[in-house]
C-alpha cells in the first residue's frame, strides 16, 4: 500500500527530451533579425561618438555640416599660434617689450617673400633684431619652434601669422615650407640677423 | 551546485560584456574629449570657466539647483531653409530662378521679397530639397544660403539653439545634467539671460521678477546690512514690498555672486561638428528688473 500510486497526469507533463523548434519559429527569429540588422544599420550610427539623435549616421551628420567657410588654414593656425606662440608674442601679436618682437605690423612679417620668414620657426633666431625701430635682445633666443611641424602645420601658423591683426601678406604654401627643409635639414646654430639678411626675401 | 564553473563563465561573459559596452566603450570615445576650435568663429569651444564661476558650480551644487532644472537641450530634427542673400544684378533672371527653386512663390510679389534680405524662399525642408533649390537659384552675382535649423520642443521654446552633446561637459564635474524640468532648463541661462543684476534680483525675489514661479527664494544667498559710509556697489536695486528699510541695503554674500557667475557661464551657443546649426543668436533678453516695474 505504500507504493506510489502511478500519476497519469504526469505523462502529460514536458519531458526532458530535445523536442524539436519549429521550423517556421527558426524562420521567423532570422526574419526579425535581419529586419534589425538593417534598422541598426541604418539608424544606429555605428557607435560613432559624433552622431547624436536625431541624425542617423555619420554620413547623414556630414550633409548637415555648416558650408565651408575655405578657412581652415587659417583656424589651424591660429590654434597652434596660440598654443606655442603666443606665450611670448602675445595673442594679439604684440610682443613683449625688449624679448619678444611684434608681429602684427612687423617689416620681417609683412615681406612679400615668404623665404626669410619661413628659417625662423624653422631654425631659431638669436638677437639682436630691429622691429618697427625698435631693437629686441630675446634673451637665449627664440628656439627652433616650428620645426617639430608639418609642412601643412608650419604653413599655416605662418599664414595666420602673415594675415592676422592688420597683417596683409600672402599667403605661405606647404610646398615653400617643404623646399626651406629640403635645402637644408638642420643649421648648428640659431640664425642670426645677418645671416637672415643674405638669404633672397623671394625663394631663389 | 552542479554547473558552478558554467554558471561562473557564463556570468562573468554578461557582467564583462556590459561592462565593455557600457563604461570602457564610452570612456574610449568621449575620455578623451578635448577643445575643439569653432569654425565659424576661431575661438575655442568649451572655455574652462573661471575662478569665480567654478566655485559657483560647487553653491549650485550645495542648493540643489540640478534637482529642478536640467542642463540638457534635446532636439528630435533638423531642417534646412534657403535664404536669398542677395539678388544680384539681373533682378528679371533673379525672380525666374526664385519662382523655380520654389513653385509655390511664384505668385507672389518677387520685387518686395528680394527687397527685404535676408529672405526665406524654403523653410523648414530637408537638405536634398535644399541642395536642388540651391542648384536651380542661378542668376548673375545672385547669392543664397542654406541654413541648418535644429528644431525641437526645447528649442522652440527658446532655450537653446542647438541639442546639447558630451563635448560641452568637457570642464563640468560633475556633470549636472538634472533629470527633472520643474524650472526651465539651465544649459543657456548665460545667452538667454546675461544681465548679473537680473541673475542676482531674481534670486533674491523669483516671483518679483517672474510671476507665478514656485522657484523659492534664496535670500539666505544675501545679507541685509545697515548702509556704512559708501552703499555698497553690489547692493540690490529693490522697490516696493521687497526694499530694505530706510539706511538697510541687501548685499549679495559671496556664494551668490559665484552662483551668478557660474549662471552666466552657461552657454552651449557654439556650432560642433556633431550639433551643426546656423540659426541667427536670439534678441538679447530683456532686462526686466524690479526696478523698472
Amino acid at each position: 500500500m505504500n507504493q506510489e500510486p502511478t500519476h497519469s497526469h504526469q505523462q502529460t507533463e514536458a519531458n526532458t527530451g530535445q523536442p524539436a523548434v519549429p521550423m517556421w519559429l527558426i524562420g521567423l527569429m532570422m526574419v526579425l533579425l535581419l529586419l534589425g540588422a538593417i534598422y541598426f544599420d541604418n539608424n544606429g550610427g555605428w557607435f560613432d561618438s559624433n552622431v547624436y539623435a536625431p541624425y542617423h549616421n555619420s554620413a547623414e551628420l556630414d550633409r548637415y555640416q555648416l558650408p565651408s567657410l575655405g578657412n581652415e588654414q587659417v583656424v589651424l593656425g591660429k590654434r597652434l599660434f596660440e598654443a606655442n606662440c603666443a606665450l611670448c608674442h602675445n595673442t594679439d601679436g604684440t610682443g613683449k617689450t625688449g624679448q619678444a618682437p611684434p608681429l602684427a605690423g612687423s617689416e620681417w612679417v609683412n615681406a612679400q617673400g615668404s623665404y626669410r620668414i619661413i628659417h625662423i620657426p624653422q631654425f631659431g633666431l638669436t638677437g639682436p633684431i630691429d622691429v618697427k625701430g625698435q631693437t629686441y635682445v630675446i634673451g637665449a633666443g627664440m628656439a627652433p619652434m616650428g620645426a617639430q611641424y608639418t609642412p601643412d602645420e608650419l604653413a599655416a601658423v605662418l599664414t595666420y601669422v602673415r594675415q592676422a591683426w592688420g597683417n596683409k601678406a600672402p599667403a605661405v604654401t606647404p610646398e615653400q615650407v617643404s623646399k626651406v627643409r629640403s635645402e637644408l635639414s638642420s643649421h648648428p646654430q640659431q640664425y642670426t640677423v645677418d645671416e637672415l639678411k643674405k638669404l633672397p626675401e623671394q625663394a631663389p | 551546485m552542479k554547473h558552478g564553473p558554467l554558471v561562473f563563465l557564463a556570468a562573468f561573459f554578461v557582467l564583462s560584456t556590459s561592462w565593455f559596452g557600457f563604461v570602457l566603450k564610452p570612456q574610449a570615445d568621449l575620455g578623451n574629449a578635448v577643445q575643439e576650435t569653432n569654425v565659424v568663429s576661431t575661438a575655442l569651444y568649451p572655455q574652462p570657466r573661471p575662478g569665480q564661476a567654478h566655485q559657483g558650480a560647487e553653491v549650485y551644487r550645495a542648493n540643489g539647483c540640478f534637482y529642478c532644472h536640467s542642463q540638457q537641450v534635446g532636439q528630435t530634427g533638423v531642417t534646412c531653409d534657403v535664404v536669398l542673400t542677395a539678388p544680384g544684378t539681373n533682378l528679371t533672371a533673379a525672380a525666374e530662378a526664385i519662382a523655380k527653386a520654389n513653385p509655390a512663390l511664384a505668385t507672389a510679389n518677387l520685387t518686395e521679397l528680394m527687397k527685404k534680405l535676408p529672405a526665406n524662399i524654403l523653410t523648414n525642408v530637408d537638405r536634398s530639397t535644399a541642395d536642388n533649390a540651391m542648384k536651380l537659384l542661378k542668376a548673375p552675382d545672385m547669392k543664397a544660403e542654406v541654413h541648418i535649423v535644429p528644431i525641437g520642443p526645447d528649442i522652440a521654446r527658446g532655450w537653446g539653439r542647438r541639442h546639447n552633446v558630451a563635448e560641452d561637459y568637457v570642464y563640468d564635474w560633475p556633470v549636472m545634467l538634472g533629470s527633472q524640468r520643474v524650472g526651465p532648463d539651465l544649459a543657456n541661462i548665460g545667452a538667454r539671460k546675461p544681465d548679473a543684476n537680473w541673475q542676482l534680483t531674481h534670486l533674491y525675489s523669483p516671483q518679483g521678477l517672474v510671476k507665478g514661479s514656485t522657484m523659492p527664494s534664496y535670500r539666505f544667498l544675501f545679507e541685509t546690512r545697515k548702509i556704512g559710509r559708501v552703499p555698497s556697489p553690489y547692493a540690490l536695486q529693490l522697490t516696493g514690498d521687497l526694499a530694505p528699510a530706510a539706511g538697510y541695503e541687501i548685499v549679495p554674500k559671496p556664494e551668490a555672486r559665484e552662483l551668478v557667475a557660474y549662471l552666466l557661464s552657461l552657454n552651449s551657443d557654439a556650432p560642433l561638428y556633431e550639433a551643426p546649426f546656423t540659426t541667427p543668436a536670439p534678441a538679447p533678453a530683456q532686462t526686466n528688473s524690479i526696478a523698472a516695474k
